[in-house]
């Protein structure tokens, strides 16, 4: 009940807000209330070390007067700060250039299923704390209990619940409530000058399909003791697999790359290429922001507009650049309901999985490397050039021979597109963006 | 902002001292070593321009308050931004849940100690600056950029500026408080060539004032200087692959200091025992050339505070002496562990974040040789000048993107080379420092580190250096 009357005020001061900006000379405006509860545990060697409770809440506004833009935000929601907020915002929008381009996104009037979207876990909210600490104690217990394992980063579990308020001059008002848990471990092998380390997780909306304590810690183990007693290699050319980890980081790269800001800012490379060819007929890339329990599932986006499932790249072939409302109009497209509030944002940005599974993939492999772990920045989206520091693991004759460090991996998106000769079945969202095993061509490993 | 002329925390925070000393007690109503309140209120600007017009303006306010309780290992936080008595009051009982302790302490009566320095005597305060000035300075950034060459195709220009108020208060009796001024002017630039393109960066800033922009660096110099880097990059050629000399530029070489040597010393990772450092204090880890410090105290440097976010009065902290490892970066709950010294580097994002060991400005002392006789002594090697970043992880394995570098052949800089990777481990890397040069400068005050999700601003620098063996990822 409770619940029902705060949400109430927060309407009532989302809307009230908006007509304050009206009435203050805003020829348009936007308001979002973000309010959220958050829970964390981190436990390190049994015990815990950190445990944080919390509630916040985060208002932000754009305010359009003479196609003037400006925003603002704040974390103190008093009305007189918002009030006093809203009118700097108008007074600082005289200061801009106008842009024929800006302006809020008209109202659709179309019907929006949250309940269809189950953004939100009943379950979530009532877990007792002893059982969120007990579920990170047990994960890293787990792994502590192998010997290979030589000291721990922690475990950690978390929750989130977040009400996300948004309302324009427009009439535009809806509210949704979403919530996560996530459960995650880092640990290291080896000795003080041969360690080694990884990490594992697992995230999502529902508590019920989150990964147990022993699959977690199981693949962080895996993950972690298949690097040691790594060899250097020779700088060559060979064929290189992507676990599906750096398929969804190289993904993350096309998706900055297809990104209707970077294209209007001619900042990509696929700028000017829709209907051209980008990639060979086994690329299909999806950005959908409509599957039920997804992480990267919403109604609408940061400025009302619906969420969709966007087609990106259809067997090779680049069909939409995913956009807000600004970005659509610089390029005249429309908007895919992929707007962050001032950028654009992904949604579920997955590639289509294929038909092989990962294992055959492997075999079928005379000579190359495995790749685990990328460290490092080294991403261009101007020329599609990636040059990134890496970890992997040797293959020969279709098994892993052994780990390989300190190497980079260099090529350039544009090409690794057209060089991707298989892909694997096992995509499982485990993040907003994500994807499944790949195998490219060719790239270039740099060793000594 | 009701009151500029006199910006004291009672202005934002109105919360008398009583009171936070009930807080604290509640704060350790359950046990626990040690309590604290961290109230924090900040506010952002942030000028846009791009496509020849200032496109969008930001202000945000963020205001909110922290309470932690220390409890041996263990740490209970809880926060708000609602600065209601009975809202902080609830965050003090969730950090206090962490303790459990048959004997309770109070909190000691509350005694201000003045701070007698200022790390930031700037001259013309830029949040008291009319956002016309501002919005004069990107636009001269940006049209210097745009007007230095034809090829020069789009440019972007931002300024950000911060001030951020802090009151911390704890149950040793602590209060303390700072005003932080934080500002960056940003310029990015697109050069295209024969249907290439590519991006150069400059910017600057620091904890300054408005005549820095006229005193140290114009806004036209950080124009040029991004659209200069684009230009480069336009002519250059593929970077070479595999190990051989790398000589690094003065100042922006800083990344790699503060990368592959300053998180490992941070302290929270060697008494974990997870960095490669933890036992090897007063050990040799470097080549005898090379002497590192972090600084808190550099007057207008962007990673510089008057009192760290535990209230502790910063100190220059010698972490490397000649090649032999002396010293870590503190936090109270690491030195209390370790049974150390105070070194002031317990920092945090924000009011939402728990303090964690960090750096300030981190930089390689100058040694002997000239930059020049550094470059002539390499006959075929990778001279690497400006980075995208860099990655390190408690292994010390490390890399860095270097955006801009150089061939050097028979000791000479030859052609510009671009989107290149270094990558190595600290130590290995350390130990193959052959010379240090007499040149120190500092990268530029823009940059910002990430630790467990927590984003804080930092400076870092050193001399020419050259590295007699090292991996370079490209494409050759």
């Amino acid at each position: 009940m409770r619940d029902k009357e705060k949400s109430k005020k927060l309407r009532e001061l989302a809307e009230s807000l908006v007509a304050f900006a009206k009435a203050k000379g805003a020829d348009e405006a936007e308001i979002s209330i973000l309010d959220g509860y958050e829970f964390g545990v981190d436990v390190r060697m049994g015990d815990i070390e950190n445990l944080v409770q919390a509630g916040s809440r985060l208002f932000s506004s754009r305010v359009i007067k003479d196609k003037k833009t400006a925003f603002s935000s704040s974390s103190d929601l008093s009305r007189e700060t918002l009030q006093k907020l809203l009118e700097n915002s108008i007074n600082r929008a005289s200061l801009a250039n106008p842009d024929e381009f800006s302006g809020l996104p008209p109202l659709l009037r179309k019907k929006i299923d949250i309940s269809a979207l189950e953004l939100f876990d009943p379950e979530i909210p009532e877990l007792d704390s002893k059982r969120k600490i007990a579920l990170a104690k047990e994960t890293e217990k787990i792994a502590l209990e192998d010997k290979r394992i030589s000291n721990s980063h922690g475990a950690s579990f978390g929750t989130k619940e977040i009400k996300t308020l948004f309302a324009n001059s427009n009439g535009f008002l809806q509210e949704y409530v979403q919530t996560s848990c996530s459960l995650s471990l880092g640990i290291q092998a080896g000795g003080t000058d041969s360690k080694v380390e990884d990490y594992w997780f697992s995230a999502k909306t529902h508590f019920k399909d989150l990964e147990t304590p022993e699959q977690i810690a199981k693949k962080a183990i895996e993950r972690t003791v298949r690097q040691l007693n790594p060899r250097k290699i020779k700088t060559q050319m060979v064929p290189v697999i992507f676990e599906p980890m750096m398929t969804s980081w190289l993904l993350g790269f096309l998706f900055a790359c297809v990104s209707g800001v970077s294209i209007y800012q001619k900042t990509s490379f696929l700028t000017n290429k829709l209907g051209e060819r980008i990639a060979n007929e086994r690329i299909t890339v999806y950005d959908d922001g409509l599957i039920p329990t997804a992480l990267g599932t919403r109604p609408f986006d940061a400025e009302g507009v619906p969420c969709q499932k966007t087609q990106v790249i259809d067997k090779g072939i680049l069909k939409n650049y995913l956009c807000n409302t600004y970005a659509a109009r610089k390029l005249k497209l429309r908007s895919t309901g992929n707007s962050s509030g001032v950028g654009v944002s992904p949604n579920n940005f997955y590639l289509e999985p294929g038909e092989t599974s990962p294992k055959k993939i492997l075999t079928s492999l005379e000579k190359g490397l495995i790749l685990i772990r990328t460290i490092g920045h080294g991403l261009n989206p101007v020329t599609g050039d990636i040059s990134r520091g890496a970890f992997g693991l040797w293959v020969e004759k279709g098994e892993i021979a052994y780990p390989v460090s300190e190497i980079t991996i260099s090529g350039n998106l544009g090409e690794i597109l057209k060089k991707i000769d298989i892909v694997g079945n096992d995509l499982d969202f485990r993040s907003p963006v994500s994807g499944p095993t790949i195998k490219v061509q060719e790239m270039t490993v740099a060793g000594k | 902002m009701k009151n500029r002329t006199s910006l004291t925390y009672k202005d934002h925070f109105h919360i008398p001292h009583g009171e936070l000393q009930k807080i604290l007690n509640i704060a350790l109503s359950r046990g626990g070593d040690f309590s604290e309140v961290f109230l924090e209120y900040k506010t952002y600007n942030l000028i846009n321009m791009e496509e020849d017009i200032i496109k969008e303006t930001a202000e945000s306010i963020s205001l909110g308050l922290g309470v932690r309780v220390l409890s041996g290992e263990k740490t209970g936080y809880g926060y708000t931004n609602d600065l209601s008595f009975e809202k902080i009051k609830k965050a003090a009982l969730t950090a206090a849940s962490i303790a459990s302790d048959r004997t309770i302490r109070n909190a000691s009566p509350l005694s201000s100690t003045p701070i007698h320095h200022n790390f930031y005597p700037v001259k013309r305060p830029i949040h008291k600056e009319k956002l016309e000035r501002k919005i004069t300075l990107v636009k001269k950034a940006y049209l210097s950029a745009q007007n230095f060459n034809p090829k020069i195709k789009k440019v972007k220009a931002s300024f950000i500026d911060q001030i951020q108020h802090i009151l911390i208060v704890n149950s040793e009796g602590l209060v303390a408080s700072d005003v932080r001024p934080l500002v960056k002017l940003v310029c990015v630039a697109i050069g295209e060539k024969e249907g290439k393109r590519e991006a150069g960066f400059s910017g600057g800033g620091g904890r300054i004032g408005m005549e820095y922009f006229v005193d140290l660096l114009t806004p036209e110099e950080i124009g040029r200087e991004a659209a200069m880097e684009a230009l480069n990059l336009l002519d250059a050629v593929e970077p070479p692959a595999g190990e051989m000399p790398v000589v690094l530029s003065p100042g922006h070489s800083g990344v790699l200091v503060h990368e592959a040597v300053g998180h490992l010393l941070e302290a929270d990772f060697n008494r974990k025992k997870t960095s490669i450092f933890w036992d090897k204090m007063g050990k040799k880890v470097a080549a005898s050339q090379v002497t590192i410090f972090d600084d808190p105290t550099i007057p207008y440097f962007r990673g510089s505070y008057n009192i760290d976010d535990e209230g502790t009065a910063p100190k220059k902290t010698l972490l490397i002496e000649k090649g032999t490892m002396t010293g870590m970066l503190q936090d109270r709950l690491s030195a209390k562990l370790m049974d150390k010294e105070l070194t002031g580097h317990g920092r945090r994002q924000d009011y939402a974040s728990i303090p964690i060991p960090r750096m300030s400005n981190t930089y390689i002392d100058k040694g002997e040789y000239t930059p020049e006789e550094i470059i002539k002594s390499v006959k075929r090697g990778f001279y690497a000048s400006k980075y995208q970043g860099g990655q390190v992880e408690d292994s010390g394995k490390f890399t860095f993107s270097v955006s801009s570098g150089f061939l050097i052949e028979e000791g000479k800089i030859t052609a510009p080379v671009k989107q290149a990777t270094l990558i190595g481990t600290n130590i290995g890397v350390l130990k193959s420092i052959e010379m240090v040069g007499s040149d120190l400068e500092f990268g530029l005050q823009t940059g910002t580190c990430g630790k467990e999700g927590q984003e804080i601003p930092v400076a870092d620098g050193c001399p020419t250096v050259k590295i007699s063996r090292m991996t370079v990822g490209g494409l050759k």
